[in-house]
Order: C-alpha cells, then sequence, then structure tokens
C-alpha cells in the first residue's frame, strides 16, 4: 500500500468492515451511585462517522452499519448527506455503507448478537463494537472467527478501550484491504455454567469478570459496593483498570495475554483480615474484603463456595441462584479474536504502508 | 464519593418476604382496579374520562415502596390510579371518586382526574400534562426547610418532558438542591404522538446532564430494577444529595384515553409486552423461582384483592352523587 503523491487509495473490492454502536449503553443506576458518565448518542454517531472516514480514505468497499430507534444511524445518515451535499466536501471519499434491519429487533442485547451474527456472515473483515462491556460480550455469539475491535463508549469499561475513532477506523480499513493482518489467536473468556436443580442448565460468558455476590436479586444489574461481593473470577484485572477487575488490578496483575486469569475469594471488609481499595466505579473507591488470590488455570471448571445469591457477568448481575442450583466458572482460550491496534497498526508502519514514494 | 464508603451493602435492600408480598398487593391491586375500571367505563357508569396505568405498576410500586406517608409526597398525573394506589390511597374512595360519588376521596368533585389524599402525601392526579414537578419543588423545599429527612416524587410522561413547568423544576430543584426526584415514565407516546418523533433526546434521562443532576434509565417492567434505583435515588436526596431523574421505560396496555383506537401503535405491540413483559408476572416468577414467596401466597393475594375490587365497585355503585348543596363547598382549603 505505498501512495503515490496525492493519490487517492484505490478501493479494494469486497473489503468490508461492520460497525455496531450500542445506543443503550452508558446510562444505569451507576450515574446515581457513583461519578459515571454520559455518553450521548450523538457523539456515537460522531464516532461512526470517523470510522467511516478512515475506512473510506483506506480503500474499504463496503460498510455494514446497525440501525437503531435511537438516532445514532439517522444521524449517520443525516451528516453523511449533508457533507455529501455541501460544495466543500462533496468530494469525500465515502466507503458503501448499507443500514442493516432486523426482522424483529428487541432493544435488548440480542439485538447486538443479531447483528454481529449478520457482519460475520457477509463477509465483514471485523467488526467494531461501541460501547461497553456488556456490548462486547453480547456480541460474541455472533461473532464467530469474525476478529472484533472493542472501543469504549463511556468511562466504566474494563475489556474495550479508548481509542480516538479515526485511528480505530484506520486499523479495520487496513485489515479489510490488507495492510494489516488479523489477529489470530482467541482472548479468553470465562464460561459459567449453572446446573439448576431442575435439570435446566444456564449458560452465560464473561470477556473480564464473573463475580458472585451475596445480593440475590437482579435487580439493576450493576454492581458496585464491595460488602457484598464473595467470589470474583477474572480472565484479566489490569493495575490501571476500572470495575470488579480492578480488585485483582491491584491484587495480582494478570494481563490479557496470560495464560491463566485470576481468582480471589472475597468477604465483607467488616469481617475479612485484608482489605483492598478498588475503583469498583468511577469516583468510588470502596473497601473489598480479601481472604485468598490465586491463578484461575485454564479448563478446570471452579464451583463456587455461596449458596444463595447472583453472578454478575462483566459487572451486570445476569444469574439468580439458589441452593440446589450447582454453578461453575470456568476460563477458556476461545474467547473472541480481539484486534490490538496499536500492534496492528504498528506491523504496518514497518512496512511503510500509508508512506508516499 | 465518601457518603458511600464503608456504608453496608446497598443492594439487598430490605426485600423481605413481608415486603414482596405488599409490593405483589399493590401491584395487583392496580391491575385489577385499572381492568375493573375499563370493563366499568364501557357501560357508561363512570362520567368523564379515564386515562389506565394498567402495564405501568412496576414503576409505581418500585419507587413508593421506599416512601413514607408522612413525610414524603407525591405528584401525579393525568394516568394516576396507579400512584395513588402505590402511595396508600384507599381503594374504596378511590373507585367513588371515579363514579363520582359523595363517599368519593374528593367526594366525587374531582373525578379520575384530580384524586388527592394530603393525608396520603398524595398531592394528586393532575389533568395539565407536566402540572405535577412544580408542585413537588415546593414540597421538596419545605421537606428541606424542615429537615425531616423527607422527599418529593413528581411522576410525568414523556409527553410532560417536553413541557416549560417540568424543565423549570428540574432547574430549581438542581438549582436549590432539593431532595426531589423526576420520575419520567416513557410509555412511549404523548396521546398518539411517539415519544421517538417529539422527544428530541435520545432519552429523557439525556436531559438530567443538563439541570446537573444524575439521569438514570430503568427498565419498567422489573419491579426489582425500579426498586433498586428508585432506593438509591431517594436514599441520595434524603442525605441532602439532591435531585435525580428516572427514566422508566414501560408501555400501557390500554389507549390513552378509554376509547383510544390507538391506530397509532403497532398491532402486535401491546400483545408482544403482555406475554413477554408484563411485571407482574415476572415478579410472580422471580419470587417463586428463588423461594422467597409461594404461588400459593400470591393466589391468595389475587383474590383477596379481587374481593376488595368488587367490593368498592358495588358500593362506589350504590353511594349517592353529590347534590346541589354541595356545588359551593370544598371549593377553597383553609389554611
Amino acid at each position: 500500500m505505498i501512495l503515490d503523491r496525492g493519490d487517492d487509495l484505490p478501493v479494494v473490492p469486497g473489503s468490508a468492515i461492520g460497525v455496531i454502536p450500542n445506543p443503550m449503553s452508558g446510562r444505569d443506576i451507576r450515574r446515581i451511585v457513583s461519578q459515571a458518565s454520559v455518553f450521548p448518542n450523538t457523539e456515537k454517531a460522531s464516532m461512526v462517522l470517523r470510522i467511516l472516514r478512515a475506512a473510506g480514505t483506506l480503500g474499504v468497499e463496503r460498510v455494514l452499519l446497525s440501525t437503531d430507534t435511537f438516532g445514532i444511524a439517522a444521524g449517520v445518515q443525516r451528516e453523511m448527506t449533508r457533507l455529501c451535499n455541501a460544495r466543500s466536501t462533496a468530494h469525500l471519499r465515502w466507503p458503501k455503507v448499507e443500514f442493516l434491519e432486523l426482522d424483529l429487533p428487541t432493544g435488548t442485547a440480542a439485538d447486538t448478537t443479531a447483528y454481529a451474527r449478520i457482519m460475520a456472515g457477509q463477509c465483514s473483515a471485523a467488526v467494531v463494537l461501541l460501547g461497553g462491556d456488556g456490548t462486547m460480550r453480547a456480541a460474541v455469539p455472533g461473532l464467530g472467527d469474525t476478529p472484533m475491535l472493542a472501543l469504549s463508549t463511556g468511562t466504566n469499561n474494563a475489556f474495550p478501550i479508548m481509542l480516538e475513532a479515526t485511528v480505530a477506523g484506520m486499523a479495520l480499513g487496513m485489515i479489510a484491504v490488507g495492510a494489516a493482518t488479523a489477529p489470530e489467536t482467541r482472548c479468553k473468556m470465562l464460561h459459567v455454567e449453572v446446573r439448576r436443580g431442575s435439570g435446566r442448565v444456564d449458560h452465560e460468558v464473561a470477556l473480564v469478570d464473573a463475580c458472585v455476590s451475596s445480593t440475590v436479586d437482579i435487580g439493576s444489574r450493576a454492581l458496585w459496593t464491595g460488602s457484598s461481593l464473595r467470589e470474583l473470577y477474572c480472565t484479566f484485572g489490569e493495575p490501571h483498570g476500572i470495575g470488579l477487575s480492578s480488585i485483582v488490578g491491584r491484587l495480582m496483575p494478570t494481563h490479557r495475554t496470560d495464560n491463566h486469569g485470576c481468582a480471589v475469594l472475597l468477604d465483607d471488609p467488616a469481617h475479612a483480615a485484608h482489605t483492598v481499595l478498588a475503583p469498583l466505579a468511577p469516583g468510588l473507591l470502596q473497601p473489598v474484603g480479601v481472604s485468598q488470590v490465586g491463578e484461575l488455570l485454564p479448563d478446570r471448571p471452579r464451583p463456587i463456595r455461596e449458596r444463595r445469591g447472583t453472578v454478575a457477568v462483566d459487572g451486570e448481575r445476569e444469574i439468580e441462584f439458589g441452593p440446589d442450583d450447582t454453578v461453575t466458572v470456568t476460563l477458556r482460550h476461545d474467547g473472541p479474536r480481539v484486534i490490538d491496534v496499536p500492534a496492528a497498526l504498528g506491523a504496518s508502519t514497518a512496512q511503510h504502508a500509508l508512506l508516499s514514494r | 464519593m465518601t457518603q458511600t464508603l464503608n456504608r453496608p451493602t446497598d443492594v439487598d435492600d430490605g426485600l423481605t418476604p413481608e415486603r414482596l408480598l405488599r409490593a405483589y398487593r399493590t401491584m395487583k391491586s392496580i391491575r385489577m382496579f385499572e381492568d375493573r375500571v375499563h370493563d366499568e367505563f364501557a357501560t357508561g357508569d363512570i362520567p368523564g374520562f379515564v386515562h389506565l396505568y394498567a402495564g405501568e405498576e412496576a414503576s409505581a410500586a418500585g419507587i413508593c415502596a421506599h416512601l413514607d406517608q408522612d413525610r414524603d409526597t407525591i405528584a401525579s398525573t393525568h394516568r394516576g390510579h396507579g400512584h395513588c394506589i402505590a402511595k396508600g390511597v384507599d381503594i374504596k374512595p378511590m373507585m367513588a371518586e371515579i363514579f363520582g360519588k359523595i363517599t368519593g376521596s374528593c367526594r366525587g368533585k374531582g373525578g379520575s382526574m384530580h384524586i388527592a389524599d394530603l393525608s396520603k402525601g398524595m398531592l394528586g392526579a393532575n389533568g395539565i400534562v407536566g402540572g405535577g414537578p412544580p408542585l413537588i419543588c415546593g414540597t421538596a423545599l419545605a421537606a428541606k426547610i424542615k429537615g425531616d429527612g423527607g422527599v418529593g416524587v413528581a411522576f410525568f410522561g414523556d409527553g410532560a418532558s417536553n413541557q416549560g413547568t417540568t424543565a423549570e423544576a428540574m432547574n430549581l430543584a438542581s438549582v436549590w438542591n432539593l431532595p426531589a426526584i423526576f420520575v419520567a415514565e416513557n410509555n412511549g407516546y404523548a396521546e398518539a404522538t411517539a415519544a421517538k418523533w417529539s422527544v428530541s433526546a435520545d432519552n429523557i434521562a439525556d436531559r438530567a446532564a443538563g439541570y446537573g443532576m444524575p439521569g438514570v434509565i430503568v427498565d419498567g417492567f422489573d419491579f426489582f430494577a425500579v426498586h433498586e434505583v428508585a432506593g438509591e435515588a431517594i436514599r441520595r436526596a434524603r442525605e441532602g444529595g439532591g435531585p435525580t431523574l428516572i427514566e422508566v421505560k414501560l408501555t400501557r396496555y390500554y389507549g390513552h384515553f378509554e376509547g383510544d383506537q390507538q391506530t397509532y401503535r403497532p398491532r402486535d405491540e401491546i400483545g408482544n409486552a403482555r406475554e413477554n413483559l408484563d411485571c407482574l408476572k415476572r415478579f410472580r416468577a422471580r419470587v417463586t423461582e428463588t423461594d422467597r414467596l409461594t404461588d400459593a401466597q400470591l393466589d391468595q393475594v389475587d383474590a383477596e384483592v379481587a374481593q376488595l375490587i368488587d367490593e368498592s365497585v358495588a358500593e362506589a355503585k350504590a353511594a349517592a352523587t353529590p347534590g346541589a348543596a354541595d356545588l359551593l363547598t370544598d371549593v377553597y382549603v383553609k389554611y
């Protein structure tokens, strides 16, 4: 991909990427109990436009975009139309944008899964998701082998990264046109299996953490108080992380690329021998009682100890369980293929991509 | 930040079996009350208009479960029956009021849209769209001056979210740091106008940032989610943390008013909500699956509520209407 000075890059036939902005991320109870940010959908629309501009400039032929009823897709279409009609911007090159629609939208995370599945099926080289940890988790079942780029829209996320959307669009574009390579390896993922007393088996996955809480209701889903936490299982926990995985980041930093994860047995800080102060939510450092910390090895199901409560996956209470249920957590290396933007762009820089003759 | 450090667990929030049963009784009472008013209105015995709250029960019940009758106040809307019941207004006088009888909450002179009971902290249903939020600034200011820890809760709809009164009230509540909770019950339609079309923001909750208060969205079909969010917002208000805007996303099972043909709604919208989202069904499943209540306990509540509604209708029909001598009474409040 060596440029002639001033030339447009050629459009690469068949090149395509998918874009899924989650319109509902970033408005939960953490706005009351902490100082979590509100991420407006107008900014998500702007991020999508920046991704489109970058991808179009690099020669991506087609972009598949999810639609919503909260103004993101409509905002993208409106702004593209305005730019195309304005004399000063009419020359800008855009990829062909296909606005996808679901036959039966649910207004839930299932829509994210469905869009990811459609995009993966239509030969997208990669799919970028705009949202939080929950958005990324929702996409996993639909993605299959298609790589994901996880872009954060908020301050409360551990898995997606905060990155300028233009640069994310560059990485996606270069992968789509063959100027950069997509990751081959899969990230770690937690599998939470619940065998009900009735015989039913429920299954959830988590990209970052599965946390057992003594809280008995799913309620408003978020977890933010250290005193109710009992067990924590993480794929990774970074010292600079936010949310539940920050507990691991404070105790035993575990990297995304490590073979193992981390398991922590927790207790009410009023009774625990040790406590650690961790940023469980933006602006909210909470004391968490700690009784045991250790590596979580892959492919070894770990039964949980608590008899009644909830399991939160990636920070959201999703599973209620009782004494008749058996809950296990297993770390596996079968998560999505996640694009490492600095690595992808760094490799392309080494090959002098985007450098004129 | 320090106000939440080291405090006890805040997510079990005291939902004992007794409280769960009370919450279920509230929701079931609202549902059966509204279903019965729907039936009775069709017979022509009820004067005036009624706007039914069926489908939205988890909102009123989840929020009012945290409120005291003596120090906390609520202001309601034209769709106010559910708020009244959840705040503790007696059902028999409510039914009589709707039938326009002298035994009614307001001696039969207010009807559905003006049911009020100040002894229960229920400032009134309100025929004026956006009429409730300014009232709540007054009661919240009174609570703040008295220092009794009271809060004021204004329920309003997506239509009222666009009214100047609502905007002014939220601004004032923030400026005065009032213990006020603004509950936007977004059922998707202001009369027949879709909120998607008429509300300029993506979500009503997003407007909170403009007033310097937290804004939260909560699933209005889930009692537990509403209860938890409301608990945190009300606790924050009682502790001097100021106002909160809560957007409860839900749907109404009936039209804007009784007789509304609802040609503006997708055909399967209500059926889908009743089948898959219903707050009472979800509540029953949740509490029985976790062995906190039994079906027998809930069935007993159903039977008791059904009997109460039957009695309230029978007594309302048998009661007298206000006479000419009542025409000039109760017009002004004496201070």
